[in-house]
């Protein structure tokens, strides 16, 4: 679905990825995970069309990135930013219709049917379906991570790109929220997300991707990716006893 | 067409038959009925077709050309207190005109001032949309639409004391105050294709202004286009004000009251506030220019004048809303 070869992209004269190379296929799911700075955002905007591209390659659905316009790409690629500005006091369904904009750049009220129907869906999939009607700005944060959550499931890209989605979210929402992911992606859509959350990583994704430093240092099954060698280098962490997670050696 | 729509355009339909009713000359109301309906006397079709009706169009063109800009200027710069007005762009706009006028190139050709204050009105919205680009917040745009306006004042008296064959400042105070005294149809047909045009550009900027809402990264990720948005919303508003202006010098204070009372009405929408803004500043500036006429002054009121005394503590109200919400 995606395929990533050589990326490098700078940012305000500093090289913040650094030959990045993976590739992810329809119906996987997986987590990209590494301390703060790694580079994980500016892969995603990369990945989206929004960070400009240094060095490297992306292919999305088999075609070059590079050749595709804005529509093209957001036909293949629906990015969930980690800040998530919202200027207007809009309604909840105007904002979820916004994941629709490449097939339809319609509100709510004058979307087609199927759109319609696609925001509803996707308002109900992210436990969201009672907000709809309500202002957003009088939403609580969680409230609103959902709905943003909502506006990307809106959008039949095959390609699903979510920045820290957990964050602002209860416990409930966390898991009900990876159970979704999990679920389009056995849909057949490719997910990748960014956690700092491993547990959650290692227990709803086949596959975790590490990256320290603007390289990606680690990829494969949880198990691997997440070894006790990784966690200590990249991290800075290692398992206790107990399986917790402390603090430790770097 | 949406209801609201709707109600506005008839609203306003209702509004422009009163207009035409209304006057200090002494007509009653059955003569001027039949002259509208092409009957009766001359001299009162004269006062109906080629005074009142003509003005009553200037008025509304004007209004529904501010509070579009208006709206498309906020839409843009995500502030409800952006405006052709506050943000100096119709200062910019009337010295374009004042220019062409006192430099003797309206003389020359009939399409200099429309033209001049387009030209006027897209420096200063330039400039207001580059400082955006920037990252400017409320605050830096409102100083930056403040220091245009007295920039631009500045610039006329000094294109006056220039000018080679200097008018009196009555003439001055028409283009800075605002006026659609003895307004015909050709001062209509002169801005309309500017207005027509300009128009069209804010309204295609409609769903990029939706889009935008949720900030420029995302807006592109979506398949959105920014920097189209941005020359559609600076190239219609710069086209509207300029337009606005050379038919009835600056009016402020219209183009930021209508969208902030019909934004409710559209769920917050951007898009959606365009045409309800543009018809409810048209429904405004009607009112106050059929207000003008009937109120008892020994001189006319100017319309900008009636526009400010409403809309200027209207704009303070909002500020002072913003200014706790934000606090």
């Amino acid at each position: 679905m995606i395929s990533v070869n050589g990326l490098s992209v700078s940012l305000g004269g500093r090289r913040v990825l650094m030959d990045v190379s993976f590739a992810l296929g329809a119906g996987e799911f997986a987590a990209l995970t590494g301390p703060n700075g790694a580079g994980k955002s500016t892969a995603l905007k990369a990945l989206a069309g929004v960070a400009a591209v240094e060095a490297g390659r992306i292919e999305i659905g088999g075609a070059p990135a590079a050749s595709m316009n804005a529509l093209a790409r957001a036909r293949q690629v629906a990015w969930l930013a980690q800040a998530r500005p919202v200027a207007w006091n809009l309604r909840v369904e105007d904002v979820v219709s916004l994941g629709r904009f490449a097939e339809a750049p319609a509100a709510y009220d004058r979307m087609g049917k199927e759109g319609r129907a696609a925001v509803d869906g996707a308002l109900a999939k992210a436990d969201a379906a009672h907000l709809a009607g309500r202002a957003f700005q009088a939403l609580s944060g969680g409230e609103q991570a959902r709905v943003h959550l909502a506006r990307l499931l809106a959008s039949p890209a095959p390609c699903l790109l979510l920045d820290e989605p957990c964050a602002a979210l209860d416990i409930a929402h966390q898991l009900s929220l990876m159970e979704t992911l999990a679920a389009e992606a056995a849909s057949g859509r490719a997910v990748l997300v960014v956690l700092h959350d491993l547990e959650l990583a290692a227990r709803f994704c086949q596959r975790v991707l590490v990256m320290d430093a603007g390289r990606l240092v680690a990829d494969g099954a949880p198990g691997e990716a997440l070894s006790g060698e990784v966690l200590g280098r990249v991290f800075g962490v290692q398992r206790s006893a107990e399986r917790q997670l402390i603090r430790g050696p770097r | 067409m949406s209801r609201l729509t709707l109600i506005l355009g008839l609203i306003s339909a209702a509004l422009f038959a009163v207009s035409a009713l209304a006057g200090t000359a002494p007509v009653s109301l059955g003569e001027s009925l039949a002259a509208l309906a092409g009957q009766g006397d001359a001299a009162t079709r004269t006062i109906l077709w080629e005074i009142r009706l003509p003005r009553a169009a200037a008025a509304f063109a004007v209004g529904a050309a501010l509070g579009l800009a208006g709206a498309g200027l906020q839409g843009l710069l995500q502030n409800p207190l952006a405006e052709p007005g506050v943000l100096g762009v119709s200062a910019f706009s009337a010295l374009g005109a004042v220019i062409a006028i006192f430099f003797g190139l309206a003389a020359v050709c009939s399409l200099a001032v429309p033209v001049a204050a387009i030209l006027g009105a897209g420096v200063a919205t330039v400039l207001l949309g580059a400082a955006a680009m920037r990252g400017a917040g409320s605050v830096t745009l409102l100083l930056i639409g403040i220091g245009l306006s007295s920039f631009a004042g500045a610039l006329m008296s000094l294109a006056l004391n220039l000018a080679p064959n200097p008018y009196s400042l009555a003439d001055l105070v028409n283009w800075m105050m605002g006026s659609v005294v003895n307004r015909s149809w050709a001062d209509i047909v002169l801005a309309a294709p500017a207005l027509a045009i300009g128009a069209a550009l804010v309204l295609a900027s409609g769903p990029g202004l939706r889009a935008l809402s949720l900030g420029d990264e995302t807006a592109a990720s979506l398949g959105a286009d920014p920097k189209r948005t941005r020359l559609l919303v600076i190239g219609g508003t710069s086209l509207l004000a300029g337009a606005s202006v050379a038919t009835a010098g600056t009016i402020g204070f219209v183009g930021i009251v209508a969208p902030h009372v019909m934004r409710p009405f559209v769920g917050h929408d951007p898009q959606r506030l365009l045409v309800p803004s543009a018809l409810f500043a048209g429904i405004v500036l009607l009112v106050a220019d059929i207000a003008i006429r009937v109120l008892p002054f020994q001189q006319e009121l100017k319309l900008g004048v009636a526009a400010a005394l409403v809309g200027g503590p209207v704009f303070i109200w909002i500020a002072a809303r913003m200014g706790r919400l934000l606090s």
